[in-house]
């Protein structure tokens, strides 16, 4: 719970921080940009502080490569 | 966190001397402490010539490297792949190539808070070192790339005195006998040990055409820095692990996740001079936050640049805090890691580090042969 708060509190934190900024020099695509990347980094970071599990990118490399990997360690075995 | 609006992406030069000290940083690295302990699991006594046959391969790849960039001499790699494959060919590589070096920059921040929370301070939450080695990484970025390349000639010099001083006191530990028989295992395991070394140093360097040669003064000076950074950086790192192997014995030193930092541990003179490990650790720290700042700069500098945006800096705080919880998932735990570097990790790393490179070479050179040719 107070995880959560803390992000949320740190997610509001940076948008009072960037926004401003880009509002003013008139940055429609920077402010979409930043606004879901944020939005993106809100959502990962709670879905972490709840303990739940997120699949490591590297499972699904380590499939795509396997291949390749087999390869150049079979050669050199 | 300085901010100056006026700075657009772009307007930053550095100097080949900076450049130079950027290469070397960055290709130490990791490696001062990770490399001796993995390259001896694989070659175990020869891994010093494992070293050697990589630091040759990797003055070849910077070779490389140097030539690509001969291309593109005001532009980023991701602006070049653009330029030369086309916008939606261009653009999905060049997204590639940042996620590449956003999980690679995640790997970093994961493996300092392991280091830390293992041999430092093991009752500090890993997320809150995590968060604070991002937040300094953020800072750096948001001050842009000449600051953090000036503050190389500042700290670059702290890591020669270190390291010297780690040298000089672990001398009289010397047993010649532990890198011998030479060449007990024939060729295969040097050539498997090399190419390991070569996907943490060397091939990492790609990221680092995301500067060169774009925001380096001087072309034909930088072209030299790169590979005179290159080849100071592999004799630290063959010097480096020739002492662990010499000092620990192959055993020791690839049993250990940090061999470096167990090497300093040995440190004793005289009866007063001891546990001087903490050096080695502020070593360490100083080439890890070049690295890392390297790979955030260039997935940020990447992503501003393939959104056509016009300023990168607002990017990073957002990016930062994905990078912390990316940091905290990237591997599940360490024999996790161990796997993923020694197997998986090596073609991840040569598709980006030599196949791209030598890809967007080869279609340069048809386009400017073809160009020639109307």
């Amino acid at each position: 719970m107070w995880s959560i708060l803390g992000i949320l509190t740190v997610a509001i934190g940076i948008t009072l921080y960037e926004v401003p900024s880009i509002l003013e020099k008139n940055f429609k695509k920077e402010l979409w940009v930043f606004s879901s990347l944020l939005l993106f980094g809100v959502v990962l970071s709670i879905i972490e502080s709840l303990n739940i599990d997120i699949p490591t990118p590297l499972d699904w490399l380590a499939v795509i490569y396997k291949p390749f990997t087999d390869l150049i360690f079979g050669v050199l075995e | 966190m300085g901010r100056s609006d006026e700075e657009m992406i772009g307007n930053e030069k550095i100097s080949p001397r900076q450049f130079k000290f950027l290469v070397i940083l960055c290709y130490i690295g990791t490696s001062i402490l990770v490399t001796p302990g993995n390259v001896a699991s694989v070659t175990k006594q020869d891994a010093w010539i494992a070293t050697i046959l990589g630091v040759l391969i990797g003055l070849l790849l910077v070779w490389l490297y140097n030539s690509l960039g001969n291309n593109f001499s005001n532009m980023t790699l991701v602006e070049y792949s653009e330029k030369l494959l086309g916008k939606w060919i261009g653009k999905l590589i060049s997204l590639l190539f940042i996620l590449f070096l956003f999980i690679n920059c995640s790997t970093l921040v994961y493996i300092l808070g392991n280091f830390i929370t293992t041999q430092i301070m093991p009752e500090t939450p890993v997320q809150f070192t995590n968060i604070i080695f991002v937040i300094v990484i953020i800072m750096g970025t948001r001050l842009g790339l000449e600051s953090f390349a000036r503050a190389t000639e500042i700290l670059y010099p702290c890591v020669i005195g270190l390291f010297i001083i780690l040298i000089l006191s672990l001398c009289k530990d010397i047993e010649i006998q532990n890198i011998q028989p030479v060449f007990e295992f024939g060729i295969k395991p040097i050539i498997r040990g090399s190419l390991l070394y070569v996907s943490y140093s060397s091939l990492t360097l790609i990221a680092l055409m995301m500067i060169f040669p774009a925001y380096v003064n001087n072309m034909k000076e930088a072209k030299k820095s790169f590979l005179k950074g290159t080849l100071t950086g592999g004799i630290i790192i063959f010097i480096v692990t020739l002492l662990s192997i010499l000092v620990l014995g192959h055993d020791i030193t690839a049993r250990n996740v940090f061999p470096v930092y167990i090497l300093a541990k040995k440190i004793h003179i005289g009866n007063f001079i001891e546990r001087i490990e903490p050096i080695i650790s502020v070593l360490w720290f100083i080439t890890m936050f070049f690295k890392t700042i390297i790979y955030f700069y260039g997935a940020t500098l990447g992503l501003a640049q393939i959104l056509k945006l016009k300023d990168y800096k607002s990017l990073t705080l957002s990016l930062g805090m994905i990078l912390v919880v990316l940091s905290l998932v990237v591997y599940p735990n360490t024999a996790y890691a161990d796997t993923w570097n020694t197997t998986t990790w090596v073609p991840f790393v040569l598709t980006y580090g030599f196949f791209l490179p030598l890809l967007l070479l080869l279609v340069g050179k048809v386009r400017k042969s073809r160009r020639e040719k109307n």
